[in-house]
Parts: C-alpha cells; structure tokens; sequence
C-alpha cells in the first residue's frame, strides 16, 4: 500500500519552505522542519519534506538509491521526472553520502545563469553546532560553528575546489530526522 | 477571505516555481533569477513582481504590513494589505515592530528590522545596468565576467557634469563583492540599512520577470570613488510634525499659496514619535 504526503498540502509546504528560506539565508545554523510526511525507506521524512515542498513535473531528480517503493511513492505524489544522469538533475538525493558521487558530477549552472545549477539534498547522521569546522559568508553575522557526521573527507575537498569557480556552484541541505541544515555555494569554510 | 481562491490566490504549482527560484535567489546574493510572472489582478507596474514573492512567502500564522514610499496609507500599501487580507486572511497592521512580513515600495522602514522579519521590495527594473545597454543578452554577459566599468563611467560622468555622483534614489550596489544590483528606486538615503541587515531582502520584478535576494549580513557596498565617496541625503530641516532629525524626508504643499512643509515618510515611524511625546 502507498503511505500518505503532506497532510495539508498547501500550508505544510508553505510551513517546510519558510524553514527552508530562513535555513538558506542563515547558513551552516540547523533549524527544525515543522512537518514530518510518512516516506518509503532509503528516504527519511526530512528529506522527503523537502522533496514534496520544492518539486513538481518541471524538476528533474536523481536518486542515488532509486528503489521501486521510493519511486513510485515520488512519481504519484509529486510528479516529479527522475533520470539517471546526476548532470541533468535540479535536486539530487543522497541517501549514502559515505558513496556519494563526486560533487563535480551535478550541473554548476553557466556564468549566464547560475541559477540553472542542482540543489543536493543529503540525508546525513547528525548536526553539532558546539564544534568542527568554522563557516563565514553571506548569511552568517561572524562565524558559525557547525559539524555535519556522516559526511566522507573528500567532500569538504571537493566543495573546497568548487569555491573557485564562483558564482557557478551547488547548494546543499543537509538532513537528519528533524534538522535542516544549509550550505549555499558563497559559504566559506574556514578551518577545523 | 474570498473562498473560491487557493490561499494566497496563486496556485501550488506557481508557489513551487516561485519558492525554488526564491531560494537560488538567497543562495546567489544579487543575481536576477528569471521566473515565471504571472497575471495578477493587479496591472505590472503596480507591484506585481512584490506580490508573486509574498504570495509564496503567506502562512496563517504571518503579519503582513504593505508600505508605498514609507507609507501605509497610500492606495498602492491600501491594495495590496486588502487584496492580502481577502484572498489569505492572513492579519495585517501598520506597525514596523508587529510584522513578520513587510512588503515596501521604494522606501525601508526607518525602525530597524529584526532577523525573524522578512523585506520584499517591489522592483520596476531590476537591471542596474538596462539604462546604459538595452540587450538583456549584453548585460546578462557584463554580469557574468563582472565587467562593471559601465557603470563606473556612468558616476564619473556624474562627476564630471555635476560635480557630484547626481544619482539620488535606484543607486546601484555591490552585493558581496560580487553582482552589481539595483536597490529598486529606494532612495539613497537607505541604502546603507542595506548592508549587513538582519533581516532577510527578497526583490520582485514583475514585468521583467526577475527576483534575487540579499540575504542577512551581507556586504552590500554603493558603489563610488576614494575621492568621491557615497553620501546620503541630508536635510536643514527637521519633521514638522515629530521633529525628527534623523528620518527621510517628504516636501509637501499644503496649500495653493505654494507653501510647504516637511514630513517623514515612514507615517508608521513619525506616528509612534508622535505617541511618545504625547504620552
């Protein structure tokens, strides 16, 4: 049997979105999504509260599991389009960051329209906000400190060398069960 | 609140295509993000652009106040508070300090903004750059490589003519270091409330089809010379009916003798004063 969406569309997306708006104007600063919707497995409901607040049949979505269930529960309740290519993807799911294909492999967006560039979605274990990295950039007042667990080494590496390459870069929200947390490309990394 | 509408009168499908563009917006600070403008009840012009954003912004539980250059009473602020309130039911008011949403036409509220308060600017032009190249393919190229020396001889000529940067209000800005970005025609007075604010700037330009964002403590610079440096307007006089020195202010003609007198802008601001020394 296929599980339920939103309960309340119109509002539960709007609700989901607005933490969503405020997360990408303060990054790095984990904030609580309000609404919670049942999700198949590998997708965690944060992650799938993302998904059904932002995608529609316009979006293209890479899952980096696609199993049947999560599927068919995403084509019938957002409509959304799925390919297999990660370069063609507006939104990509990562539901095992530990695996996770090199972050060069999603669309950057061109120097015209950077806009035109994917928002990853990665499902991870837990946020800190006591220690780890150091982050500064638009959004954030001084420093934020934030620690993401259950993100592999090369990641930051190859955020790090995509920095470069601004204004063209990937936007990031990071999931746990309740959290959000985002990563806009102009956040800067400052050290451990 | 009108029934026959979806909340917030768009429909989801819009809302979705607004909020993703909204959020690449915030995620590239001053650059334009093309959207999908819609037909409003309203005609472009009147803030079409401003009210896609909010529309998509509207929950329940929001506090909408609508401002038209500092003013709550104008009939653009008056519209747009009522078209809100039917097609929502969301609450409104005229206070600065009670909403958590304020949608401004060419003015910032002279009361500082907080983080949990979210600004959205309706935009007639949101190319800084369309005044000195007509082709949205030239500029959309001048802003990828950053090639602003366009509008740099622009303020020089200013200089050269004038004496001065003659731009007063639509003064172009730097949005960290990065895009040159039209302020929408704010008056330049408030455009230093534009750099690090706490709280969120969304733009809305309807017939252009544009928005973009500046988000929270953000480097916002008005662009300018080491020998020539930005100023603000200043006045000799003071608010007539507050005393405010501090405000920006508005030259009235109160009667056909030409006489005339000068007020704050923001009614919401010059209001409170006013209370105050009463009370």
């Amino acid at each position: 049997m296929m599980l339920a969406a939103f309960a309340d569309p119109v509002f539960d997306s709007q609700r989901t979105f607005r933490e969503l708006l405020q997360a990408m104007a303060r990054p790095a600063a984990p904030r609580r999504l309000p609404v919670l919707p049942p999700s198949p497995a590998p997708i965690t409901p944060a992650a799938m509260a993302i998904l059904l607040t932002l995608c529609d049949a316009t979006t293209t979505v890479w899952l980096q599991q696609p199993e049947q269930e999560a599927v068919r529960h995403l084509r019938f309740h957002a409509g959304l389009k799925l390919t297999e290519k990660p370069q063609d993807a507006d939104f990509a799911l990562i539901t095992e960051p530990a695996s996770m294909p090199p972050l060069e492999s999603f669309s950057r967006g061109d120097l015209r329209y950077p806009d035109r560039s994917a928002s990853l979605i990665v499902q991870v274990d837990g946020f800190r906000t006591d220690s780890g990295a150091r982050f500064a950039g638009p959004g954030i007042r001084d420093t934020q400190t934030l620690a993401i667990d259950g993100l592999a080494e090369p990641f930051w590496q190859q955020r790090a060398a995509l920095s470069t390459q601004l204004p063209l870069g990937i936007d990031l929200y990071f999931v746990t069960a309740q959290q959000v947390v985002a990563l806009p490309r102009t956040t800067r990394w400052l050290e451990s | 609140m009108t029934p026959s509408y979806n909340f917030a009168f768009l429909d989801e499908d819009t809302k979705r295509m607004l909020r993703r563009a909204l959020l690449k917006a915030v995620a590239i600070p001053g650059y334009q993000v093309p959207f999908g403008s819609r037909e409003m009840p309203l005609p472009y012009g009147w803030g079409t652009g401003g009210i896609q954003v909010t529309a998509a912004l509207l929950g329940r539980d929001d506090i909408l106040k609508v401002i038209d250059q500092g003013a709550d009473d104008t009939t653009n602020a008056v519209n747009i508070r009522r078209f809100f309130a039917r097609v929502a039911g969301v609450e409104t008011t005229e206070h600065t300090v009670d909403a958590s949403l304020i949608q401004t036409r060419h003015r910032i509220p002279e009361t500082p903004l907080r983080e949990d308060q979210i600004l959205v600017f309706q935009v007639p032009e949101p190319e800084p750059l369309r005044t000195l190249e007509p082709r949205e393919a030239e500029t959309r190229t001048l802003h990828a490589l950053a090639d602003y020396g366009l509008m740099h001889v622009k303020l020089y000529e200013d200089i050269a003519q004038y004496g001065h940067i003659a731009t007063s209000y639509d003064y172009p800005v730097l949005v960290d270091d990065r895009f040159l970005t039209s302020p929408s025609p704010i008056p330049k007075f408030d455009n230093p409330k534009l750099d690090r604010s706490p709280a969120l700037m969304l733009f809305g330009a309807g017939r252009e089809k544009r928005l973009y964002a500046i988000p929270p403590y953000t480097k916002v610079e008005s662009l300018a010379f080491d020998d020539h440096p930005f100023e603000i307007q200043r006045w000799e006089h003071r608010c007539e009916l507050c005393g405010s020195a501090e405000s920006y202010l508005d030259e009235v003609i109160v009667d056909d003798r030409g006489s005339r007198m000068f007020v704050c802008s923001d009614t919401d601001f010059c209001g409170d004063r006013r209370a105050e020394a009463q009370a």
